[in-house]
Formats: structure tokens, sequence, C-alpha cells
């Protein structure tokens, strides 16, 4: 069985023409991918290019149709997750899972405890998981204390203990950086790269281009369930994957943007939130997107909280179209605010909903007659932002938690425009949704504030720098709370915003306004 | 990890010391020691039951059938007593009958994939349904020579379900910190998903959680037995409350993955205490009964008050 | 998923067999039906209702329904049987739960044009609708055990009444004649009597523990007669007495009949029990029903009667059919 040309000794995993159909779905129609020993293997692509599917083949959750797989060497062919731990594959996943009401060490041996009889052997517990933690020497990582009262970024920590202390040999992380803040993603690759020392082989899933190519040594890159090339990382460029990874150049990503700004629209006056010290002041018009840049944590989403009226801001004004709104009665929505969330599925989003109830549930009032609801004029309502933002679904009646992260994204953000808000206040609006829905996102937003006859009003928060340089006409930078001068997009470059957001240099705008 | 366990319950024990002394203050009487064996001994059958519930509320699930439980197994073991079966075998049969139903409410909750509530919101009707069929409706008396049972709720010395209950929560609690199966259920209480994902047997380790919970309804029906001399189809009714309440009173969390035994029979005591202080003091019953909802309340959000700061 | 599927199969079968099983019960049209609903279906008290009503049916092939709540405090089930049933029969006999709940349906039933009679515990400012008024003149009966108890403590001594559930007409009626007769003996205190049972014998043994620890002092009741006002806290009392060994020491009237009191009287624990006559409030409440359905004469409001049963009067022959129609 075993194919002497692909298994050699020195591939830690090799899989060999993966596919796998779920009813008439081709998921995987041809993976071939290899890892070897002590290496950082990427793996990117569009979301439904397949890789969710691959991870739960190599993890044992679901069997392949045809291909085979080999680790070490040895044939692989797992019949249920625990037959993978115990050959040595572990995962990391999105969503943690740690169990917060149990101690670290316990975390780490979960499922795998030392016992005596039906007793947990406490000391042999202690003395494996202080083994497994001895790879991070991190201060906050105590073995006896609650794993629920730990950061993020620690609780990572713990599950990778866990994976290390059941004899893992290939570990695959998923996204894994989606809720880190900058200080603790570099923190993590350099657990990463002790790991890579101590050979243990990594597969890195991410969406991030700079991370991988801080991190990862090979580069695959999956499209429509076929791995389409496998690139060396210090070889390879952002154009190059992405030209990979949807199939045409990079240029389409983004849209042309018109000058088009006019009148103020709203003004932001020494606004203070109650997390942070700092205060923010800034002048927004119709007809322009402004970007608001800034590290994880430094009052962003608390900015546009306040301005939407969902938070009640420390002190300041805010003045719209020369009215100063009260802030006692300020429910974004009655002045033509709209709020798009960085919390899809918890905030932004009702999962079980169906599409029509999630799109017009800011406004019922407009599809019903004296109080009672019109589900066809709501119905009528849907499919025109379906057709119109090309959201791919069955019928408006489906529910929204089986879309996909750009689908849904495409919903919330239709309920802003059906509801005719002037002002866009968008939080992350492409996180975690894939590049071809990133590019409609991109176009929505542009289009909007270009549109000649009613341009509107954009205030958009990301992290991610290319986009915001990509797509705004101005940009201000958050730090702790206190938001830089705007200045235009032209006379700054990434560099600069991250200076400011990091601190080193506080108004560091304002001068090359001067 | 012990100096943690203990902190937990020292919330509800601090709640209970001070309801104890604050009624004790003002009647010396409560310092008796019959006083105490009224209020250690009405709080057996709450507090058994209480210790089955605190695993089945700390593995996520919840079981409103307690109070159908304890009155169907009373009936069966009354039943048995008055065939003069021997008191090992009526004690065997309890703990057997009341596991059935608990394994009942686990294994539908499981397989059928309903919420326990609902299963057990069910089962609730079922068990005393059954209860007052196989009774004819009436209780079913011990014979009136029959003197064995009584020292385990009554006599005059220390009736033995105290040490009973003793033993259950000290046995319990153990279990809970020191086995695979008790870090098993707060781990699946806690965060189903991990427990999922780390290879632990999640719907035998529920499934026994339930038996347990039903096991240890089935002495409390013994003990309620022992108490009343019959078994009686309506007895306990809405005693389910009051076990919820005895467990919620020792810092156990609804959502599961947190909670103590002990605590959970501290919470028993604090009741009954409550209950017994009224009566010592001529309080009328209505009032008794705010009381009470007013002192779980409190205790609650003391208690959550405390956790909050620990944390920060 | 085929353990599922059985199972659905199963209860389909069994949602079936009880749909069979009700049509069953209508078959014949032209019977007289009348619903008897009474507080609770447990106490025994309630099956000697019930073992009267069936006799009074079977002597005019009456369609009997006999079914009551669930929990002998839950009023709104009660309400709702009331409601549901008086659709099917063409008289309802009420027990109500509560004296004022429970009058708006029966005064509903009273104007779809169908009789109800109302046993055991009385009903609101009725008289206008209702036919008429069977029980036992719980007043009468609370002054009774009140004359035995003054008696037997020769005018003097410290007495304890513990209640049974606060919004039971009848068993609040014996309490207040009780209270009431007690007053005319000056030396005979009243040391408690705002302790309430609850539904449940068990929660009753628990009261009474509590209530019989605070009057001990040094191992000694400092009470001399206790009274209780229904079977289960009679019962729970009882066995706290016993549990306690207090039993004996003190005279003690209970209320009802049970296996175990006359146990007790025989065992001077208790001086006696109250019993009322349940089957021949059963029996006549039919009666009176069919009565008005066939425009025959009744009477408005009829006594049944209570009787003090003792030591002495326990081998009498009526005394003893009395307690063979309620005690197993």
């Amino acid at each position: 069985m075993e194919s002497p040309r692909l298994a050699s000794t020195t591939s830690r995993l090799v899989m060999q023409g993966i596919a796998k159909t779920f009813g008439s779905t081709n998921a995987l129609r041809d993976v071939d991918l290899e890892v070897l020993p002590g290496e950082v293997h990427a793996i990117v692509g569009e979301n439904g290019a397949g890789k969710s599917t691959l991870m739960q083949i190599l993890s044992g959750a679901i069997k392949p149709d045809r291909g085979q797989m080999f680790l070490d060497g040895k044939n692989y062919a797992p019949r249920h997750p625990r037959q993978a731990r115990e050959v040595g594959i572990g995962m990391i996943y999105q969503e943690l899972s740690i169990v917060p009401d149990l101690t670290v060490e316990e975390n780490i041996m979960l499922g795998n405890e030392p016992m005596c009889g039906p007793v947990i052997r406490k000391s042999l517990l202690r003395q494996r998981a202080l083994k497994a933690l001895a790879h991070f020497q991190h201060p906050d990582l105590q073995p006896n204390h609650l794993a629920g009262s730990l950061s993020l970024a620690v609780k990572q920590l713990v599950e990778i203990a866990r994976a290390l202390a059941s004899g893992c040999r290939l570990l695959i992380f998923d996204e894994p950086t989606s809720s880190l803040g900058k200080e603790e993603i570099s923190q993590l690759f350099r657990v990463i790269r002790g790991l890579k020392a101590q050979g243990v082989s990594i597969l890195y899933i991410s969406h991030h281009l700079e991370e991988i190519h801080a991190i990862s040594d090979r580069i695959t890159i999956l499209r429509d369930g076929a791995s389409v090339a496998t690139l060396t990382t210090s070889q390879s460029n952002d154009d190059q994957i992405i030209g990979h990874m949807v199939g045409r150049a990079i240029d389409d990503l983004y849209p042309q943007k018109k000058s088009n700004r006019q009148s103020k629209i709203l003004c932001a006056e020494s606004i203070r939130t109650h997390h942070h010290a700092g205060c923010t002041s800034f002048e927004l018009h119709r007809g322009e997107v402004l970007g608001i840049a800034g590290l994880i944590g430094s009052g962003r989403t608390e900015l546009l909280r306040c301005l939407f009226g969902l938070a009640k801001p420390h002190s300041g004004n805010i003045t719209l179209d020369g009215k100063v709104i009260d802030p006692c009665h300020r429910i974004g929505w009655q002045h033509g605010i709209g709020y798009l969330s960085e919390n899809r599925k918890e905030e932004g989003l009702a999962l079980d909903l169906p599409i029509s109830e999630n799109l017009t549930l800011s406004h019922l009032h407009a599809y019903s007659r004296c109080g009672v609801l019109s589900p066809r004029s709501q119905a009528k309502g849907t499919q025109h932002w379906i057709k119109q933002l090309k959201i791919k679904c069955a019928s408006h009646n489906q529910t929204t938690r089986n879309l996909s992260g750009g689908n849904q994204q495409k919903i919330a953000f239709a309920r802003l425009l059906d509801h005719g808000v002037e002002i866009f206040l968008l939080d992350e609006p492409t996180r975690g949704i894939d590049i071809s829905a990133k590019a409609s996102m991109y176009e929505i937003i542009r289009t909007l504030v270009d549109d000649a006859e009613k341009p509107r009003a954009v205030l958009m928060v990301s992290s991610y720098l290319p986009e915001l340089f990509a797509l705004c006409d101005r940009i201000a930078v958050m730090h702790d709370g206190q938001l830089s001068s705007t200045v235009e997009i032209a006379s700054t470059d990434a560099h600069e915003v991250m200076r400011i957001a990091t601190g080193s240099q506080p108004d560091f705008l304002a001068h090359t306004r001067a | 990890m012990n100096l943690r366990a203990s902190l937990k319950m020292l919330g509800p024990l601090v709640a209970l010391l001070v309801v104890y002394f604050g009624f004790g203050i003002s009647e010396p009487a409560m310092f008796n020691r019959t006083v105490i064996i009224n209020i250690l001994s009405q709080s057996v059958i709450v507090g058994i039951a209480a210790v089955g519930m605190t695993l089945i509320i700390i593995s996520g699930g919840i079981d409103l059938s307690v109070g159908s439980i304890i009155a169907w197994t009373g009936v069966i073991a009354a039943f048995l007593i008055d065939q003069s079966l021997s008191p090992i075998l009526v004690f065997l049969t309890a703990i057997l009958c009341g596991g059935l139903c608990g394994f009942l409410n686990g294994s539908l909750s499981i397989w059928l994939r309903l919420m326990p509530f609902i299963v057990t919101l069910g089962t609730m009707q079922i068990y005393r349904g059954s209860a007052k069929i196989f009774t004819g409706g009436t209780p079913i008396n011990l014979p009136f020579d029959e003197t064995r049972y009584q020292l385990w709720m009554g006599g005059t010395g220390f009736p033995y379900g105290i040490f009973l209950l003793l033993v259950i929560c000290i046995f319990t609690s153990w279990i809970l910190h020191y086995t695979r199966f008790g870090r098993h259920a707060i781990a699946i209480g806690s965060s189903p998903a991990t427990a999922r994902l780390c290879g632990i047997p999640v719907l035998r380790t529920q499934i026994f959680v339930y038996v347990i919970g039903g096991a240890m309804a089935g002495l409390a029906a013994m003990m309620n037995v022992a108490k009343s001399s019959q078994g009686d189809p309506t007895t306990a009714l809405g005693l389910e409350l009051d076990i919820i309440a005895a467990v919620v009173l020792g810092g156990a969390r609804l959502t599961g993955g947190q909670g103590s035994v002990i605590g959970a029979v501290i919470g028993a005591l604090l009741m009954t205490c409550i209950r017994t202080g009224c009566v010592m003091h001529g309080i009328p019953t209505p009032w008794t009964e705010v009381i009470t909802g007013i002192i779980i309340i409190i205790a609650v959000v003391v208690d959550r008050l405390r956790q909050r700061h620990t944390l920060c | 998923m085929r353990i599922f599927h059985l199972t659905k199969i199963a209860s389909l079968s069994a949602i079936c067999a009880l749909g069979l099983g009700c049509n069953s019960t209508t078959k014949d049209e032209k019977r007289t039906r009348i619903v008897m609903i009474p507080k609770g279906t447990t106490h025994l008290f309630w099956k000697s209702v019930e073992t009267g009503a069936k006799q009074a049916a079977k002597e005019h092939d009456i369609d009997l329904t006999f079914i009551g709540p669930q929990r002998e405090d839950d009023r709104s089930q009660q309400i709702d049987l009331v409601t549901n049933q008086a659709q099917k029969n063409d008289a309802v006999v009420l027990a109500p739960l509560d004296r004022v709940a429970l009058r708006g349906v029966a005064l509903q039933v009273a104007q779809m044009g169908k009789p109800v009679v109302i046993i055991d515990s009385s009903l609101a400012d009725s008289d206008s609708f209702i036919t008429s008024y069977i029980a036992t003149d719980n007043r009468e009966a609370g002054r009774m055990a009140a004359r035995k108890i003054a008696e037997l403590l020769d005018g003097n001594g410290h007495v304890a009444m513990m209640r049974y559930l606060q919004g039971s007409a009848s068993t609040e009626q014996r309490e207040e004649g009780f209270l009431e007769e007690i007053k005319k003996h000056p030396s005979i205190s009243v040391v408690s009597s705002e302790q309430y049972a609850g539904a449940t014998a068990s929660q009753a043994q628990d009261t009474a523990t509590n209530l019989l620890t605070r009057f001990t002092r040094d191992g000694k009741l400092t009470i001399d007669g206790i009274f209780t006002s229904n079977q289960s806290s009679t019962y729970g009392m009882l066995q706290s007495l016993r549990a306690m060994s207090h039993a004996g020491n003190v005279k003690f009237i209970g209320f009802d009949g049970d296996a175990s009191f006359i146990d007790a009287i025989k065992k001077k624990e208790m001086q006696g029990t109250l019993l009322q006559d349940p089957a021949r409030m059963g029996y006549l409440g039919i009666k009176v029903a069919y009565a008005k359905l066939k425009g025959e004469p009744y009477e408005a409001i009829i006594d049944t009667g209570a009787t003090m049963l003792t030591l002495e009067n326990l081998e009498q022959p009526d005394i003893a059919d009395l307690i063979q129609s309620q005690v197993p």
C-alpha cells in the first residue's frame, strides 16, 4: 500500500489525492500536501476552498472518499478524533476549547489523566502538565490557576500544552490569531518557532498573509477543493498567493476611488469613553470613507458604540448636521446612523432567524400595516438585496446560521442599506470573510460614498491596514482612546500609522499635516 | 485547590451561621441539642437529594423529577417493608429504583437529544403518576410495630440519617475532586465542546451523573419513608425546588461547571434553619416563606459579589 | 435513529389507544352525566366521598366522573377542571379548594343552566346560584374539638393548634370554631396558632417537630393539649409526637380518619379524632344534583355532621361502620 515515492522517510505528513463529497457538493476534489518535520506549513484559501474539510479529515472527524495519508511514513487512516490524538496530531481550534472551571493542569491533561483505578494521580498529573508548560515560560501560566481567569492568548497556550502533553508530532492551528493582539501574536510566533526547533511540524491556517510570511516555511494554496500550488514562502509575494487563491489578479480586489467629499454630517467633539483616558474629535463628511486604525483594545469599538448610542460617553458632544444630540436619547437608527458590529455571530445577526427577518429587523414598521407584519413585502424587500449584493443562499427564508461568513456579513450590511441610513459605522467589516466576499464588500462601501446623487458617509474601523489604505479617503489612528488628527490617506503610509497605533510617537500625523 | 474549594463553601457557611446565631440571640433555645438535631435531621432528605442534584447541575443538567422520584421510590420501599423484606434489601431496592429513574432521565435526554429540563418535566409527571397508580392514591402505611426504620430519622439519639448525609456528602465531594469521573463531569458542564474534543466519554459520564442523582433521590426517599412511616405518593411535591435552591445556595451555577456538594448541604441546612427558627419564634408561616425567599436571594447575590471581587 | 423511530411509533400508538379509550365512554348518550370534582384524589377522605358518590350513581344509573386536581393547593387546575368538565356533564358537584377563586367558574356553570352542588367547603356569596351546600358544619366540628380538649384538661392548661393550609375554607372554619370555643375557658390559653402545616404529611411533620421543640423544657412538654385540623396535619403531628417520645403525654385531638389514628387512640396517644361523613357527603352530593335535574325536591343546606371518635365509642357498630367507610 505504501507509496515509496511520496511517503519518503523524511516527510512528517503526506496527503495524496484526497477527495471528499458531501451529497452533490465536491468539498475536496484533489488535495496533495506534504509537511516536513520541524516545518511550519501554511494553508491558505478562500472560505469554501476546503480548508476545514481537510482539517476534519486530518483530525479523524470525517473519512475521505479517496486518497491516502501517511504519518512519518506509516499509513494513517484515523477512524475518530481520539485516534488522531493518539498518533500525535493535535489541533488548536479557532473557538478555543478550554474548560474554564478546571485548572490549567487539569485542562492540559483532560481526557488523558494519569490514573490509579478511578482516582486521578494528582502529583503525576502536575508533573506531566509542568513538563508540557516548560515549553513556554509564561509568567501567567500557573498549573493550579483556573483556566477561566486567563486571557485568550494564555488559554491558547494551555491548548497548545494539551496537544504537546499528548505527545503530538503535528500541530494544526486554525486561524490562531483571530482574537489576539499584536504583542500576543508575536508571543505565539515565538512559541511556534520553539516547537519547530524541537521538530514538531505545524500546519498553519490563516487569512492573514503577513502572518503567513512571518511564520511559515512553505505555503500550500487551496482553491475549489484542490491544492493549486505549494510555494516556498521566502520566494513568493502576496500577489502571487492571492492570484492562486482567487484565480485572478489582485488588482480586482480593491475598487477605484472617486473624490466625492461633500458637506460635514457628523462631528464628534472630545468624546471620552468610560474605558479609556484619551479623547476623540473628528469630522465626518458625506461622500467619504474615514478609516480608524489602531490596535485591538485601543478603544475603537467603544467609540463606535458611543456614536451609535449603545454606550454612553463619559463626556463630549456629538453633532449631527449641526445639531447636538442629547446623549440620553441617541439610538442611532433614529438619526440615520447604522452600526455594523464586529461580533457578527452574537450581535450582528440572530443566526437562527431566516435571512428576511434579520435583514428587516431594524425597521419592521416599514413592512407592517397597523402593527401586523406582511411577510410578502418582507420577502420582496429581502430579495431585492439578495440580488443587489449577490448573497448566495437558497431562499430568503433560509436560516442565517448555515450561510458562509461573507454572506452573513452581507446580510448584516444589507440591514443598514435597507434601513436607508446615511452614516455607516463599520466595525471590522471584513473580519473572517474570504477574499471574494471582501472584494464585494469593498465595492459596496465605495459605491455608497461615491454615489453622485446621495453620497453616504462611512466610518470604518479595521485592523487590516491594506484595506484601510485602499478604501479610505482619510484616516485617523486610535491609541488608548486618543484619536490622532485626521489626515488624507495619500499623505501618510502604513509605517507611520503603526507608529502612532503602538504609541511610539503620539502625534506624528499632526506634523505631516502641517 | 483545596483552598479554593473551601472558599467556595465559605459564602453559604457564613450565611448559615449568621441566620443561626441571628435566631439564637433572640431565642437561646435555638442552641439546645434537640433543636440542633431537629435542624440536622430535617435537612437530611433535601440534603441527600441536593448532593445528587449538585452533580447533575455541575455537569450542566437539571432534574426536575427528583421530588417525584422520592415519592415513587418511597412508595415502592413502603410496599416492600410492608411485605417484610429485610431492611438491607429494601435500601438496595430503593437505591436501584432511584438509579433506574435517573438512568431513564439521562438516557432519554441524551438519546432523544432533548433538554433535560423538558425530559425531567415529563418524567416528573410520569413518576408521580406511577406512584399514585401503584398505591391507588392513598399512602402505604408501614406496619405499626415496625420500628427499625425510625432510628434513621427519629428516635432519642442522633438519627442515623444525619451520619448518612455526612458520609454521602464527603464521599461525593471526594468523587468530584479526585476521580476522573468527577473532573469529567465538571468539564462537561463547563465546556461540553471541549470535553468532546478531548475524548471524554461525554454520554456515558452524563448518564452516570443522572444515575447517581437518581440513586441519591432513592436514598432520600428511604429517609422520607423512615421519617413519616409511610410511602405517600403525594409527598415531596415541589421539593425539587427546595433541592435546587439548596444547590444554588451552595454556590452552584445553573449553567454548569461550578458547584459544591458540601455547599449544597449547607444550603439545605440554611433553609431548614430558617424554618425552624421561624417556628421557634412563633413567626407565622407565610412570613417564613417570605423570609426564606429573601435570604435565598441575598445569599446568592452576596456570593456572586464576593466571587466577582476575588476574580478582579 | 432507529430508537427514535420506535419511540415515535410507540407514542403514536399510545395516543391512539388513549383516544379509543376515551371514545368508549361516550357511547351511551342517554344516561345522566354528573362530574364530581374533589379537592384532591389522594387523601382517604376523598376516597370515601367517591365511594358514597358511586353508590348514589349506581342507584340512579348515573354516568359519574370523579376527577380532582393533583395538588390540594392547585386552585387554577381545579378551575380548569370545572370549566372543562362542565362542557361534558349535566351537573357539577364541587368541593372548592378556595372559597373565592372557584366562585367565578361555578357561577358560569350555573349560568349555563347546569346545577352546581357544593360539598365539603363553602363558596363565597353563592347562595343565589348554587343548588345546595352539603358539608360538615366545620365550625361546629371545631367547637366539638375545643369542648373535648377543655373537658380532658379540666378547663385549664396550655393548648397549641397547628393549622393546615392558608385559604382552605373548611379547615379554617374548624380552626376558628376551635379558637372561639376555647376562649370560653379563661384558664386555657392558646400558646400557638400561627403555624401552618403545609400540603403534605412530611411537611406537617417538620412543622410539628419544630413546634413541639419550642414547647419542650427539660425534656417535658409545656403544653397540655393539641388540635390539628385535617388528615395530613394530624398524621404529621402524630408521627412527630411519637418520634420525640411525647406521644401520650399530651391530650391530642385530631381530625379525619386513618388507620394510624385508630391505632394511636387505642394506645392512648390520641384522645380523639373527628370523623366527618365523607361517604354521606358524596352520596348526597350526587343525589341532590340528580334531584335538581329531575325536578325533584331537595334541601338547600345539608349538614352531614361530625362524630368524635374516642377510645370509648370505637367499638360501637355505627361508629365502626363510619370508620370502615374511611379507613382501609
